[in-house]
């Protein structure tokens, strides 16, 4: 038995409504307990007094394993080779940048105190290689959100006007034989209708073949989730990515979820107008208003941050037109098992294109005109605006008035001229980050022993010297505990752990699988028997993690 | 109806045999040999019934000379430790294989090399150059009207592609299976296979094989609408490359097949990147896609999981302590001719056909494995899919499938092994 008290710290505990309290933390076996019991002896103390201490930080969006993830580590070896993280007595040596291994990610997200990480797009047919991938990646939970709506299954059920109740079982087979936490859709028919060779497709727009609209999915399956009782809102990847404009259909597609619960991600890409010489500018106005009026909506932002990356998307219609602007220059497209795609395009964010400083300018104006931190999350969308490496950067930006506005000064003046970010006087408090980056995302996932410190949480706990520069205090935090474990000591690893996996295993009739079983057998590439992933295979692909499941509350 | 409890065979299980991982086998275990009864090929019954048997009595050797599992491990330990740049070779493994072979070379500072990677390694420069527009085999089987296969027949290296994919029953959308279009670009190659079920033979591109970039020139210039001069490139009239291209523009989902290990290996690189131009040409106005089919012997098992956890491709190098990745300088039979490597491990877990290097002091492959020369250390091992449950990634990338154990043995797996060997090999520098 492991007993550990962490002494004198300075608590912010969101979740708890704890802001900045000296409290004691006594950690029993991996777990928070509110006091020793008679016998128990303390094995380890740690003298944390005037010290921050929050619980480990929780990454609701970042894409780190999985199909597209891989062709982009494949793709960038000129990424990588800047950016070697070296073997030592405990850690594996690994690389990449805005690509990296999944080992180099795994020690980098703890090495910032991040101790849960999930993958936001699951290709059904491709769980088991994010399952694989999330097991290679040491230290962090992990969990995963599978994609629908471009499936052909999905479709086809709703050209059979198939009953509510049908949709809803198939969508919790697909979260069972999955083992995800979510559902996704990502440019909701969009995929489907690319391989149609429709190139763009609007909101209320048919898929070519199918006759669906993106709203029709839209619609369905937030009601699909909502009735499953799957804590996670539909997470939706918005039709019209990157489109001038495209700042109407993401505020459509809010109304189209009907009062139920929608999250929006990476809405910066989703909020732009048409107005200026350029017709590019900024629609954060509209959409922080939006969210501020909509109780049912939250988002993750996705800001851009300058530099060199890599997008990775299911977005194959977006990614195929974003190829032309690709940096270097070389991009890959896939078609995937009549359920998805991909599109993985290296890109770099420059300050002095006017465009991409308007990007930047977007998000941040996103973040601080939105008010309740409890609906906006902390994302670049990594890899897709940055690497999760820039969020102390990031945080940096959101906390610190005077530092924002002395990186606006620098940006292409005509994006600068077209932003209202120098008015904005918000600074995020400690509170809020702690809010935004740990007790939100446990919250909207339904992980009810992550992200916050009272008793019977996993003790997930991240210790901070407090630095007016915000950056330099979260890109390295003093101790990293992972379920009771030190993990990290003054930014550097110094002990190996595995994650767990988080699922949520909804109740459904499984007499769905009578449709499924012949659907596979006709149209798929594999057997429906060989498509589901059990406990004891999700187990063996995470190398071994322990699964998790989460309740869910049915509503119907 | 059978009594499913006291059957002795299992239905849908996945092959490991070939890129194509088709799972809709059934296999016989009541015999002593594990028997394809439905589904499977040629390759895959060969396969079953070779390694499907408990391989009563194989031991490891040191020396040549039996040895336990765990003095055997050691020495394997003590020679990777004592080596100054040892390689991985082999590499004909499921997921979990390749996943523990990666910690030991890396704890050992090691270079890993799958068999095929001499040709491996010139595809992926294609993804590294200009990238892909491709597709997988479900979208084939349900949307392909016209096929061109580039320089391959496919099916001499996976039988059952157009069984399974091409010549089916029934698509979701139109055309019929029947209909499609099947076009061979290059002579030499079994076109049977081609053949539709109503009899229409396929479009054979009769040249020699070594001439394709030619072949995809002309193809590529058409497609760009530039003049070709001669009047029958490659004996081929002009007409015919004409009639190809506008064939291609006018098919709403046309899929262009190759297999790089069928590519003259210098030319691999070129030839896929000609077929990438042509694909993305005709992406402007229809939808066009590649498809890289391979796979065989864990080929993808090794590259993906070498990708995901290092970064790099395969052929890095871990001697400095991080990854070094450089294709050209270590590939086996390089560093071998130079002198550059003292200890060469061979691992393979899939195949028992292939013979390891003379060079390979340590051999860890299935007892099956007819070795030329008696190796400083053997360590015999279990099969994915045939004794231990593991992942296999089909060649397109389009799935990984589910390994199953159908026949017990007393052999590790080759996971085992390597993890064992690290073990040894941490508590040596210890
Ligand atoms: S084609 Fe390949 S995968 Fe399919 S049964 Fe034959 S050897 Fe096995
Ligand atoms: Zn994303």
């Amino acid at each position: 038995m492991s007993v550990i008290k962490l002494t004198g710290g300075r608590v912010i505990d969101p979740a708890n409504g704890i802001n900045d309290q000296v409290r004691d933390i006594y950690v029993k076996d991996g777990r928070i307990v509110a006091a020793l019991a008679d016998g128990d002896k303390v094995s380890a103390e740690y003298n944390v007094s005037g010290r921050v201490v929050m619980s480990g930080a929780i990454d609701m969006h970042t894409h780190i394993g999985g199909g597209k993830v891989n062709i982009a580590r494949e793709m960038l070896p000129e990424d990588h080779r800047g950016d070697p993280v070296a073997r030592t007595e405990v850690t594996r040596s690994s690389c990449g940048y805005c690509a990296p291994g999944t080992l180099a990610a795994g020690y980098r997200y703890a090495e910032m105190g991040y101790t849960s990480c999930f993958e936001p797009a699951i290709i059904p047919m491709n769980a088991r290689q994010a399952h694989m991938e999330m097991g290679d990646t040491p230290i962090v939970d992990t969990g995963g959100y599978a994609m629908l709506g471009s499936d052909d299954f999905l479709l086809r059920m709703l050209v059979a006007n198939e009953d509510q109740k049908s949709i809803n079982d198939y969508v919790a087979w697909i979260l069972h034989s999955t083992q995800t936490l979510g559902i996704k859709v990502v440019n909701p028919g969009g995929i489907s209708a690319f391989k149609f060779n429709q190139r763009k497709l609007d909101l209320d727009e048919q898929n070519a073949y199918y006759g669906v609209t993106p709203r029709r999915i839209i619609q369905t399956l937030t009601r699909a989730v909502h009735e499953l009782g799957v804590p996670h809102p539909l997470h939706v990847h918005a039709s019209n990515l990157g489109v001038a404009g495209n700042v109407d259909t993401t505020l459509a597609t809010m109304e189209a979820a009907e009062g139920r619960p929608i999250h929006l991600t990476h809405i910066q890409f989703h909020s732009y107008g048409t107005e200026g010489d350029r017709k590019f500018s900024s629609g954060a106005a509209r959409i922080a208003e939006a969210i501020n009026r909509h109780k049912n909506v939250s988002a993750d932002v996705g800001q851009v941050l300058f530099g060199q990356t890599v997008t990775a998307s299911g977005d194959n219609m977006s990614q195929y037109r974003n190829a032309a602007f690709a940096s270097p220059k070389k991009s890959a497209v896939m078609d995937i098992e009549m359920e998805a795609g991909c599109g993985v395009v290296p890109f770099k964010y420059k300050d002095q294109n006017f465009v991409n400083a308007l990007q930047w300018a977007i998000g941040l104006e996103i973040f601080l005109m939105v008010e309740d931190p409890w609906r906006i999350f902390l994302t670049t969308d990594h890899p897709n605006g940055a690497p999760f490496t820039t969020y102390p950067h990031l945080i940096k930006l959101l906390t610190d008035r005077s530092f924002r506005n002395a990186m606006l000064d620098t940006i292409n003046p005509d994006a600068k001229a077209m932003s209202n970010l120098a008015a904005l006087e918000r600074e995020y408090s400690l509170y809020e980050i702690a809010i935004m980056t740990r007790a939100a995302p446990a919250r909207i996932l339904g992980l009810t022993d992550r992200g916050h410190l009272a008793p019977g949480a996993a003790a997930d706990i991240v210790v901070y010297t407090e630095n007016a520069d915000r950056e330099r205090m979260f890109e390295k935090p003093d101790l990293v505990f992972k379920d009771g474990e030190l993990v990290v000591r003054d930014g550097k690893v110094v002990k190996v752990v595995r994650g767990n996996t988080h699922v949520v295993k909804p109740e459904f009739d499984r007499g769905i699988e009578k449709k499924i079983e012949p659907y596979f057998r006709r149209f798929h590439s594999v057997r429906m028997n060989n498509f589901k992933i059990s406990d004891d295979e999700l187990c063996e692909c995470g190398g071994g993690s322990k699964l998790i499941p989460h309740a869910c509350g049915k509503r119907s | 109806m059978t009594n499913e409890a006291s059957s002795t065979v299992v239905t849908e299980v996945a092959c490991p045999f070939c890129g194509l991982a088709c799972d809709d086998l059934s296999v016989d275990t009541a015999g002593e040999a594990l028997a394809v009864v439905g589904g499977g090929c040629a390759k895959a019954q060969a396969g079953f019934a070779r390694l499907g048997v408990s391989h009563d009595g194989a031991s490891a050797r040191v020396g040549g000379q039996p040895a336990s599992l765990e003095a055997a491990c050691a020495e394997v330990a003590r020679r990777v430790k004592a080596s100054a740049q040892p390689v991985f070779a082999g590499m004909a493994l499921d997921v979990g294989g390749m996943r523990e072979v990666m910690e030991l070379a890396d704890a050992a500072g090691g270079v890993v090399d799958h068999l095929y990677s001499e040709i491996g390694w010139r595809s992926t420069r294609v993804v590294q150059d200009v990238g892909y527009v491709t597709t997988t085999l479900a979208e084939v089987k349900n949307r392909a009207d016209l096929i061109v296969l580039v320089g391959t027949d496919v099916v001499s290296k996976a039988s059952r592609f157009f069984e399974r994919y091409v010549w089916n029953d029934e698509a979701m959308f139109e055309p019929a299976p029947a209909a499609r279009r099947i076009v061979y670009l290059g002579g030499g190659l079994n076109t049977a296979a081609g053949q539709s079920p109503d009899g229409r033979a396929a479009d054979v591109f009769d040249f020699d094989r070594a001439r394709m970039p030619e072949a995809l020139s002309t193809l590529n210039a058409l497609l760009a609408k530039q003049p070709v001069s001669e009047a029958a490139p490659l004996g081929i009239e002009l007409a015919r490359w004409q009639a190809l291209v506008e064939a291609l523009r006018a098919a709403k989902y046309s899929v262009l097949v190759w297999m790089a290990g069928d590519f003259e290996p210098a030319q691999v690189d070129l030839n896929i990147n000609a077929i990438m131009s042509a694909v993305r040409a005709l992406n402007v106005t229809t939808r066009s896609n590649g498809l890289g089919l391979g796979g065989a012997d864990g080929e993808l098992n090794a590259s993906m999981v070498h990708a995901w956890q290092t970064g790099y491709p395969m052929r890095t190098s871990f001697a400095s302590g991080i990854p070094l990745y450089d294709p050209v300088h270590n590939g086996t039979a390089r560093l071998v001719e130079q002198g550059e490597t003292d200890t060469v491990v061979w691992i393979s877990a899939l195949n028992d056909k292939t013979p390891p290097p003379p060079e390979a002091k340590v051999v860890i492959a299935p007892p099956t494995l007819k070795l030329e020369h008696e190796p400083e250390v053997f360590i015999p091992v279990s099969t994915p899919g045939v004794h231990h449950v593991g992942h296999f990634f089909r060649g397109d990338k389009g799935a990984a499938l589910p390994l199953r154990a159908l026949r017990a043995t007393r052999l590790p797996s080759a996971a085992k092994v390597a993890a064992a060997i690290t073990a040894q090999l941490k508590e040596v520098s210890a």
